[in-house]
Formats: structure tokens, C-alpha cells, sequence
């Protein structure tokens, strides 16, 4: 069992403000698990744990996308509290994670709870409009984003350093059969962020590419997937040729039934 | 449609860089009144003013026109900012300004959101998930690698945006739809993948067939059909509860979990 110091938890908050800046501008993408894990395994002293931690949690959360003005379960919470609680409780990751999806649930709701609150902030705006008020109204945005940014600063450290206490309770008391059964709904979860990704991508046209994928990637083994993404793009190209081809021909041949007007000039 | 001589150019090539650059801050105010208006201005206000210099009333009304509903993605939002301010520097008609906007905002997001949320996304963390597995630092580095080159390309639709201008429109539409097509194939190919290397459900159980022989339940039955049925089989169903039963996805991951808990205490899982 390992604690997190108070220098850890006050890194950890400072790396969830950055991070927490990011998610908010989607700028650097620096929110996604994959990163957060790490940086948070570098920060705890123990780079392979945030690794493993991002590589499982970044898929679990593949799906999960803020498009369109929704909310998902919060991926910086998500990543922060996988590797912490991995690392403090010597589970594996895959256990982990389920642990840390209570602390993703509340920040989703954290945020969820400032875009319904920050329309308050759009009437001083429409006031700044009307002043042509530049200076005033740049402070506004400002003071929105350190909002955001704080409020993960003071999370993060309050659910790493404050709380761990009773989270390696919470972890010492679970009978096996629990522990194994978070581990296996970890192994399972990406499969409802795959099904989220489907839910947007899929139509019945596309379905053999997700056969061939699925098809390769159970027969052919390699350490990374590369191969895949390269035969999904020769596949991408090859229609995307194909599709131009047609519509030249569709083209060419309407010109031919429209009559002479057309060819006349050429 | 639009000619514009030189001399009324007042922005630099340098000003559009930047606004490049400040487009990161579009989502700055995002609430559920207007989502991202007010970032929106904010990322382009700098050049307003620039624009519409001291003329303060005229200022104002740009400001409010531009802090009305806005919705768009982060990455391609250059695009529609470059061609709003030269449309604003062009001393445009208001209504036309507005117009335009209300009418790319939809259609960019939708191609930005099918590029860089459902391809781009899928496969850089299928890629840099797979090397980070196995203890390799180069999964985050490379997946850092690829979201600064995705920024870079700010740059790029920012200047089209503002160069190309209105006549972008007409070859937006036209190729949209063929490269969100392509994009998608490239997506999904890459999904079936990482449904079979990262959805692990391993059936413990065997069945008893007496003699002190027993037969695994996944060796000797569905891994004998195919490889990874079972992870193909409950994507699946959460795909089709979440698009033909509408079914939340947190309650599609809390189900999850307490199947996988009963399972467990059952001992099948």
C-alpha cells in the first residue's frame, strides 16, 4: 500500500487545472485518459502503472465524446482516479477503474451543473456587446474558464490527498469476488464505448469494415494496430476513388441524355 | 462574389495566424444558453476591433450579432471565423454575415465531429493505447505527437476560411460528403479491430461431463466458433440498446457493472 504525499496531491491538482483548462477549450486533447494517466503516474513515481491505467481507461472512454453540446462521465476524474487508486491499493487497473468511475460520474455532473449556471453570465456579456466593451468582456471568458479550472484543481486534490484514507478502507473490505468482479466489468467497458462510437458511425454499408477489422484483429496478432488503421485507409481510398469514379460517370452520362447543348462547347 | 481590393485588407497575414490560434478559446463561456457564442467573440474580437476600429456603434453591433447561438467544432471553427471577419472587413451586409454563419455552423460540425471525433480519436488511441499496454512511453508521447498536429491544422482552415472566403462554400459541400464517407470506413475498420484486442470476457465455467473430465465453456465452445464471439456479441447489444432503445450509456456502464459483479460471485465470469 502506498500513500500519495501532500506534495503529490498539490502536483496532481496543479496537472487537473492544466488538464482541466484543456477539457474545457478541447485545445491539446490533453484530457484524455492516456495523458492524464501518465502524468499521473509520473507525478506518484510509478511511470508503468499510469501507462497500463491509460491504455485500458483512454478505451474505455473511447466513446465517450463530448459532441453536440453533451456531457460524458469525466475522462481527466476518470484517468486521475484509476492510476491513484491502482497505485495506493495494489489492484490492477482493470479493477481500478470501476472505482473510479463514482469520481468520473461527479465531475460530469460538476460540469454539467456550470453550463446550466454559466448562462447567468450571458446577460453581463450581452451588456459588454452593447458598451463595445472589449476589455470587460475578455475578463468574463477568463473568469469562466478559472472557474472550471479551479474546481478540478480543488477536486482532484480533495479526492487524492483528502480521501484516500477511507478509500484503501473501502478497498481492503471488498470480498475477491467483488474485487474480480470490477475487474471484469474493466475488461468489459470499452465494449459500451465501442458501441457508443457505432451508434454515430455505423450504417448497414459499412458493416463488412467492421467485420474485416474484427476479422483481422482475431486472427492476426500484433502488438499494436497499426496494420489495421492501414488497411482501413487503403480501404477509405479505394472507395473514396471509387465514389468519384461514379459520379463522373453518372455525370458524364446525364450530359449525354441532356442532349447537345453541352457538348457542343466542348 | 466577393472582390476586394488590397487597400481595404486591414488584418495581416500574421493576424490570421493568431486568430489560429485564439480559436482555442471558442468554448471559453460554453453554457446551455448559447453554448459557444461568447468564446465565439471572444477568440475573434482582437480583430474586430481591428476592423471596425474606433467606431464604437459599429463595433457593438458586430459584437451582438456575433454573441447570438453558436455551436460548432473546436477544430474547424477557424474556417468559419476566417470567413466571418473577412466578410466583416469586407463591410458586408449584416444579415448576410449572419446568415452564413447560422448556415456552416451545422454542417462543420458535423464533418469536424465525423473526422476528429469519430476517426481521428478511435485510431490514435487504438494505436497509442496498444503501445501503452505493453509499458511503452511511446503511447502518450505519439498520442501527444498527433493532437499538436491536429492543432497545427487550425492554422490551415483559418487561412482558408479567410482567403477562399465564400466560394470555399460550394467545394465544402461537394467534397464533404465523400470525405466524411471515406473517413468513416477508415473508423469503423479500425473499431472492429478494437473490439476484438481490448473487449476481454473470458468464460470461466466448465461443464462436468463426468469421469473427472470437464469441458471450458469458452475453450472448447465459443472459441471454437470464433475468436472473441463474446466481445463482438455485447458490443453489439450495447450498440443496439443505445441507438435503437435509446438507452443512457451511464446506465449502460452501471449495468455492466453489476452484471459483471453477479457474474462474478457466480463464478461464470
Amino acid at each position: 500500500m502506498h500513500s500519495i504525499t501532500l506534495i503529490q496531491g498539490i502536483l496532481l491538482s496543479v496537472m487537473a487545472i492544466i488538464c482541466g483548462f484543456d477539457f474545457w477549450l478541447e485545445g491539446l486533447y490533453l484530457f484524455r485518459p492516456i495523458i492524464v494517466c501518465t502524468l499521473t503516474g509520473l507525478i506518484l513515481g510509478d511511470l508503468h502503472i499510469g501507462l497500463l491505467a491509460g491504455g485500458l481507461t483512454e478505451l474505455a472512454f473511447a466513446g465517450l465524446t463530448p459532441v453536440g453540446g453533451t456531457q460524458p462521465p469525466n475522462p481527466i476524474l476518470a484517468g486521475v482516479m484509476t492510476t491513484v487508486i491502482a497505485y495506493t491499493s495494489n489492484l490492477d487497473v482493470k479493477t481500478a477503474i470501476g472505482l473510479a468511475l463514482p469520481f468520473s460520474f461527479l465531475m460530469q455532473y460538476v460540469i454539467l451543473f456550470y453550463y446550466s449556471a454559466f448562462s447567468v453570465f450571458m446577460a453581463k456579456a450581452e451588456k459588454y456587446a452593447d458598451e463595445a466593451d472589449i476589455v470587460k468582456f475578455g475578463r468574463l471568458n477568463i473568469l469562466m474558464i478559472v472557474i472550471v479550472g479551479l474546481t478540478y484543481g480543488i477536486v482532484v486534490f480533495l479526492c487524492t490527498y483528502i480521501a484516500q484514507e477511507p478509500m484503501k478502507a473501502l478497498v481492503a473490505s471488498m470480498p475477491v469476488w467483488l474485487s474480480h468482479g470490477f475487474e471484469i466489468a474493466g475488461g468489459i467497458l470499452p465494449a459500451v464505448g465501442f458501441g457508443l462510437l457505432l451508434k454515430v458511425m455505423l450504417k448497414l454499408e459499412f458493416v463488412p469494415f467492421l467485420i474485416i477489422g474484427f476479422i483481422f484483429a482475431s486472427f492476426v496478432h500484433f502488438s499494436n494496430l497499426l496494420p489495421v488503421a492501414l488497411i482501413g485507409t487503403a480501404l477509405a481510398i479505394y472507395v473514396y476513388y471509387n465514389d468519384k469514379n461514379k459520379v463522373i460517370v453518372t455525370q458524364s452520362a446525364n450530359n449525354e441524355g441532356e442532349g447537345d447543348d453541352y457538348n457542343d462547347g466542348i | 462574389m466577393i472582390t476586394m481590393t488590397e487597400s481595404s485588407r486591414k488584418l495581416t497575414k500574421s493576424d490570421i495566424t493568431k486568430l489560429a490560434f485564439r480559436s482555442v478559446f471558442l468554448q471559453s463561456s460554453f453554457n446551455y444558453e448559447r453554448m459557444q457564442a461568447g468564446g465565439w467573440l471572444y477568440a475573434m474580437l482582437p480583430f474586430l476591433k481591428k476592423i471596425h476600429g474606433d467606431d464604437k456603434a459599429k463595433l457593438s453591433q458586430s459584437m451582438k450579432d456575433n454573441l447570438e447561438f453558436i455551436n460548432t467544432n473546436p477544430t474547424l471553427v477557424g474556417f468559419l471565423m476566417g470567413l466571418v471577419l473577412s466578410l466583416e472587413e469586407n463591410n458586408e451586409d449584416r444579415s448576410l454575415i449572419k446568415g452564413i454563419k447560422v448556415a456552416l455552423f451545422g454542417p462543420l460540425a458535423g464533418i469536424g465531429d465525423a473526422i476528429f471525433w469519430f476517426t481521428v480519436l478511435p485510431i490514435v488511441a487504438g494505436i497509442s493505447a496498444s503501445f501503452a499496454n505493453e509499458g511503452s512511453v511511446l503511447g502518450p508521447i505519439i498520442f501527444f505527437l498527433c493532437y499538436c498536429g491536429v492543432f497545427a491544422t487550425r492554422i490551415i482552415w483559418t487561412r482558408l476560411g479567410y482567403s477562399v472566403g465564400v466560394k470555399a462554400i460550394g467545394s465544402l459541400q461537394e467534397h464533404s460528403a465523400a470525405i466524411s464517407r471515406s473517413a468513416t470506413i477508415l473508423g469503423v475498420t479500425v473499431i472492429g479491430a478494437l473490439i476484438a484486442s481490448y473487449v476481454h470476457i473470458n468464460v470461466i465455467s466448465t461443464i462436468a461431463i463426468g469421469g473427472g473430465h470437464s469441458i471450458g465453456i469458452q475453450k472448447d465452445f465459443f472459441d471454437k466458433i470464433l475468436p472473441n464471439i463474446l466481445p463482438f456479441g455485447y458490443t453489439f447489444l450495447m450498440y443496439f440498446l443505445l441507438k435503437k432503445k435509446n438507452i443512457n450509456p451511464t446506465i449502460l456502464i452501471l449495468c455492466t457493472f453489476i452484471g459483471a459483479i453477479i457474474l462474478s460471485f457466480m463464478g461464470v465470469l
